[in-house]
């Protein structure tokens, strides 16, 4: 009876499965036919008929089965897809070649796209008019191969950073800060004014707040550290890395956080998972008054404070010992790969070119950045003019052509132009970043990474693991007071050094 | 209770404990899932001004509207309840099958058997070898892949096998002797006598089936995801993996009202399938029914 | 071994024959079930092979290279893994002393109920709890142990006048918060297990203790717990086997640099050294010793429980 039913279900499973594969096998001479894995975030969820994904079809004659997967386990997914070549898809959108992809493209897991320029017009079209043939180079594996084609911004821009109180600055007269002392002094203010509150409270655990304070110290380590090293920082002028977790410079930054902390004017809560639901009831409330966080999230905690006034604003990168900078960006970032499999299909010529059209031609770049001419905008005199509907929503531009049209979405959009992107802020944010700007080099490049071959790869990653580690408890201890920066630097360098923090170091500039 | 009434001070003073004991417990459960109720249907301005504690503030709908608007949700939820119905109506079948038979110590290797269950659950293959296993028994892309693996839990069979074990041997061997054979010995007398054994079990499938997002995700097409998928997507996000630092993975911060509002339509249909299945722990029944 | 008891059962020494034409629908039963374990279980084994090769992404499980020991010399020579090793017990056998009898009180206690009403009320909120996932436990627990606008502190603050205290953060809390949630979360759940033991019970033996004058509290003692205690000891088995394994996901979420000194368990360990770096080789070793452990304590367990109450789940 019970055994019948199943042996029923294994028979039919055989017998779906040959199916699905002779409907694979079908080819014809209509649009190029490929499966992509989309990493779908709850905040943006994608939508088949978004204007944009309708769109790029067309445009490069191209019908996209998407594999439509949440953000969290999509790197489990790729990974499977790629470590085991079984059930991959044909694209990957959203990948880069650091971490495990290294290795994976090293072992023939994904095509070296590199390999195949001749059907990238469009990519090369695009560097080309950037200027960013150095920002490539850096991208190629130990091989001098391309394994990904990733995507393009001009000019990076400042899209998070100090955000404040203003009406709080207005009232007791102070300017916009310049520098961290500034900054000091305000949050000083603050706290003779409340005293029951913290002026300084963080985003998502300590790693926000290191990552985009650090650089303005002249490192930038952590979980978040620019490069993944954890413990090591690039050294802008001499091009190589420099022991960062056992340097002055972090001696300078820990202290002047951990004065904050022992003043009162960082809050203490800040252990990883902090919920942003609880970042924004500090600032909404009145808790705190100071943050590092991104632009887009001013709009929600502004609109919800019940405080007569309540005004936030965001500040361009306060100076440091190292000047005025903010956290590191690439002019690259994630992009397209194919897995291995993908260029065994006959028609791979056809898909690269689709997807090169797709994603990286001109009119792909105004598409899912902008959307469409006569739907989403017109153009004024030469300028973008959006759609009144978009213009007088309430979620604002950006978020609103990105939740109806799939327009702005890091997976999708490969070509960002800056001035193309302004057009979706408003006009304060235009001037911060005009701001930002002048001050010039703001946001510096992200250290390159070593090209580890495999063994190497893992003596890094068997020294990395303890020396965060260890980084990590040390640097909670001296911001927290547990251990006092004069007294306990030298045990701590000692541990340090005798974890090998050195010749971390220089595993990583032999590498380079 | 078919119990005679003690009325002695001791049986007082206990029936004071038990009642404080089921009062206290009673309150640190359901007080979470009202609070989250009503922080499902306030207001998100209420929320993050720290007004909301167990009556929802502003009531509105709108974090309910805005999750079944979700592209799939539908579909993904009754995928989600053919997996539960399906999984355990198969493991089920498959659980009684072997909890039977090993139940009985005199069977030759039903020792082996029994060791090899144990030492199955010490030695997993591993995430690669089972996806490599599944793919190759065409079993990815198809909805078997959320059924067939799992027909078996190591633990679920350990408690079968010892249910089974504590059953009176006397009405067994009763029907042995009128010549009834084992495949009708299980159904028509060894079920009826282990409802609560087959009901916790069950309920323990009906759980594991109802919560695998996991497997969805790595053996299914995006058409055959269970809900708990998009769910977990939406109520943890990030936050496990958070070790990003790109600008997205940090402010997709989705509204705590939502978020509250997924976990109670996540949690509500697994949540009111037990109390279905409390007729099957009513004391003494079964046992009873038999014998008289 | 095994086989000087088998088929002694009933007839005493019948022939194998005999045996087999007695019991054969007893054995078809297991054909499907025992080809499943095999296909299902066993196979994937094979996997672990990786804890001796070292395993190059892309490559396959065969494409690799043996490396012996090197994994376990890798682990064992590290002392963070002994630290490691010795939280992870710690954590496990408080969690077995102080969240395992709960299921079992609970259960005793719920039976005595007389009101059923009451009693199916309470029985199904108290399951509830296991349907939250735990990255919300953890979210809710951050949220009223806040050291800002948390339940707890502002008692503390407002009422006794003391320091706000950063629960969350301090090794020191660590082990009862873990525990203390692992229990909210799982007694009702696991008390099921307990309750339909209870259920088996034949009445007659409460019949027959009411006759000889026991009171609730003896027939509790004297009928109840006895008569569940295989389940109790079968539980208790498992629970044991499980020492080393406790799973990173809960602790992953508890984890701050400043309670690492506790919280840092085996699982995490394999997690931030085996997993995020793509080390599969590493965490199967481990996983693998994990395995040999837990494989003794099982049958370490099971052979005193034998001993002391006659019965095992072997």
């Amino acid at each position: 009876m019970k055994k019948t039913l199943l042996i029923a279900l294994v028979a039919l499973t055989a017998f779906c499965s040959v199916f699905a594969q002779a409907a694979q096998e079908a080819t014809n001479d209509g649009p190029v036919k490929f499966s992509m894995y989309y990493s779908d975030n709850a905040t943006l969820p994608f939508k088949e008929n978004w204007l944009t994904v309708v769109e790029a079809q067309k445009l490069a004659n191209a019908e996209v089965d998407w594999e439509i997967i949440p953000i969290a386990d999509y790197s489990t997914k790729v990974s499977l897809a790629l470590n085991t070549q079984t059930n991959a898809p044909d694209v990957i959108l959203y990948q880069t070649t650091t971490g495990e992809n290294a290795s994976l493209a090293m072992n023939g897991a994904i095509v070296p796209i590199s390999d195949y320029s001749d059907w990238t017009p469009n990519w090369n079209a695009m560097v080309e008019k950037f200027g960013m043939q150095d920002d490539i180079e850096t991208l190629r594996l130990k091989d001098g191969k391309l394994y990904y084609l990733p995507s393009l911004t001009d000019v990076p821009f400042y899209d998070g950073g100090l955000i404040l109180r203003q009406d709080f600055l207005e009232q007791y007269g102070f300017d916009a800060p310049k520098t961290y002392d500034d900054l000091y002094e305000i949050l000083k203010k603050y706290k003779e004014v409340n005293p029951s509150s913290y002026p300084l409270t963080i985003l998502a655990g300590p790693r926000v707040l290191y990552r985009m304070t650090m650089p303005a110290f002249g490192l930038s380590i952590g979980k978040n550290g620019a490069g993944g090293s954890r413990v090591l920082s690039w050294d802008y002028s001499n091009k190589q890395f420099f022991a960062a977790a056992v340097s002055d410079e972090f001696k300078a930054y820990i202290s002047f956080f951990a004065k904050l902390y022992a003043e009162g004017l960082l809050d203490p809560e800040m252990a990883d998972p902090i919920d942003g639901g609880i970042w924004s009831r500090k600032m909404a409330t009145g808790a705190s008054m100071a943050t590092w966080a991104y632009y887009d999230q001013i709009g929600g905690v502004e609109a919800a404070s019940e405080i007569e006034g309540f005004k936030l604003q965001m500040y361009p990168a306060l100076a440091g010992p190292a000047g005025a900078h903010h956290q590191q960006k690439n002019r690259t970032g994630s992009g397209i790969m194919f897995p291995a499999k993908t260029a065994e299909r006959k028609d791979f010529e056809q898909i690269v070119r689709a997807v090169d059209k797709m994603f990286f031609s001109e009119e792909a770049a105004l598409l899912w950045c902008i959307g469409k001419e006569g739907v989403t905008y017109n153009m004024v005199d030469g300028k973008v003019e959006y759609t009144d509907e978009i213009k007088n929503s309430a979620e604002g531009i950006y978020k609103y052509m990105q939740l109806n049209y799939g327009c702005g979405s890091d997976v999708t959009q490969m070509i960002w132009v800056n001035s193309r992107e302004m057009t979706k802020y408003d006009e304060n944010y235009s001037q911060i970043n005009a701001a930002v700007e002048a001050i010039g080099d703001v946001i510096q490049y992200i250290p390159p990474t070593p090209k580890f071959d495999d063994d190497s790869a893992e003596e890094a990653t068997t020294l990395m693991t303890p020396l965060a580690d260890a980084f990590e408890v040390w640097c909670d201890a001296f911001l927290t007071g547990k251990k006092s920066i004069d007294k306990d630097w030298d045990a701590y360098v000692a541990e340090m050094q005798k974890l090998g923090i050195d010749k971390y170091c220089a595993l990583y500039n032999a590498n380079l | 209770m078919p119990k005679v009434k003690d009325t002695s001070a001791s049986s007082k003073a206990l029936n004071v404990i038990i009642y404080a004991v089921m009062v206290f417990s009673l309150l640190i459960c359901i007080i979470p899932f009202i609070y989250m109720v009503s922080l499902s249907l306030s207001s998100p301005k209420a929320i993050i001004n720290n007004q909301v504690r167990l009556i929802p503030k502003g009531i509105n709908f709108e974090a309910y509207r805005q999750i079944f608007t979700y592209p799939n949700f539908f579909r993904a939820y009754g995928n989600t309840i053919f997996y539960t119905i399906t999984g355990t109506f198969i493991a089920l079948c498959m659980t009684i099958l072997f909890a039977y038979p090993l139940s009985k110590t005199y069977l030759k290797g039903q020792k082996i058997l029994m060791k090899m269950v144990i030492f199955s659950m010490y030695f997993a293959g591993g995430l690669i070898p089972n996806y490599l296993l599944i793919s190759s028994l065409h079993l990815t892309g198809t909805r078997f892949a959320m059924l067939i693996p799992f027909a078996i839990n190591q633990f679920n069979l350990i408690i079968m096998v010892n249910f089974f074990k504590a059953l009176p041997q006397e009405i067994e061997e009763a029907a042995l002797i009128d010549g009834i054979g084992y495949f009708s010995i299980l159904p028509r007398i060894i079920l009826p006598l282990s409802t609560a054994a087959i009901a916790t079990v069950g309920l323990y499938y009906a759980v594991f089936f109802w919560n695998d997002w996991f497997n969805g995700l790595i053996y299914l097409n995006t058409k055959q995801y269970p809900v708990m998928l998009f769910l977990r997507n939406i109520v943890n996000g990030t936050m496990v993996l958070g070790d990003s630092s790109s600008a997205s993975t940090d402010t997709a911060t989705l509204s705590i009202s939502i978020k509250s509002a997924v976990i109670i339509t996540s949690t509500l249909p697994i949540i009111v399938l037990y109390p279905f299945l409390q007729k099957y722990f009513v004391k003494g029944l079964t046992v009873g029914s038999v014998k008289g | 071994m095994g086989k000087r008891d088998v088929g002694r059962d009933i007839n005493g020494r019948s022939p194998l024959q005999r045996h087999f034409r007695r019991y054969w629908q007893l054995y078809l039963m297991m054909v499907v079930p025992v080809v499943y374990f095999i296909v299902f279980k066993y196979i994937p084994m094979i996997g672990n092979v990786l804890a001796f090769r070292k395993y190059r992404p892309g490559k396959g499980i065969f494409g690799t290279e043996w490396v012996g020991f090197r994994y376990f010399k890798r682990f064992f020579e590290d002392p963070a893994f002994w630290r490691a090793f010795r939280n992870t017990l710690s954590l496990s056998l408080l969690n077995i002393v102080f969240t395992f009898p709960l299921p079992i009180v609970f259960a005793i206690l719920l039976n005595e109920v007389n009101r059923k009403r009451f009693k199916k009320v309470v029985q199904t909120i108290s399951y509830m709890p296991r349907f939250i996932s735990t990255v919300v436990v953890i979210a809710m627990m951050t949220e009223i142990l806040s050291p800002s606008s948390g339940l707890f502190n502002q008692f503390r603050v407002n009422v006794l006048h003391l320091q706000p205290v950063y629960y969350m953060n301090e090794p020191q809390y660590f082990r009862f918060l873990y525990i203390a949630s692992g229990a909210w979360q799982f007694t009702g759940w696991t008390a099921i297990i307990y309750l339909a033991s209870i259920t088996n019970i034949n009445s007659d033996l409460y019949e027959a203790a009411e006759i000889d004058g026991a009171g609730r509290f003896q027939q509790i003692f004297h009928v109840t717990l006895p008569s569940i205690l295989p389940t109790i000891m079968v539980m208790l088995i498992l629970e044991v086997g499980r020492l080393l394994s406790l799973g990173f996901e809960k602790v992953l979420l508890m984890y701050t640099p400043s309670n690492s000194s506790v919280s840092d368990i085996i699982d995490t360990l394999v997690y931030r050294t085996g997993l995020t770096n793509q080390n599969y080789s590493y965490a199967t070793a481990i996983g693998l010793f994990s395995g040999i452990i837990g494989l003794v304590l099982v049958s370490g367990s099971n052979k005193l429980s034998k001993l002391l109450t006659g019965d095992g789940i072997y």
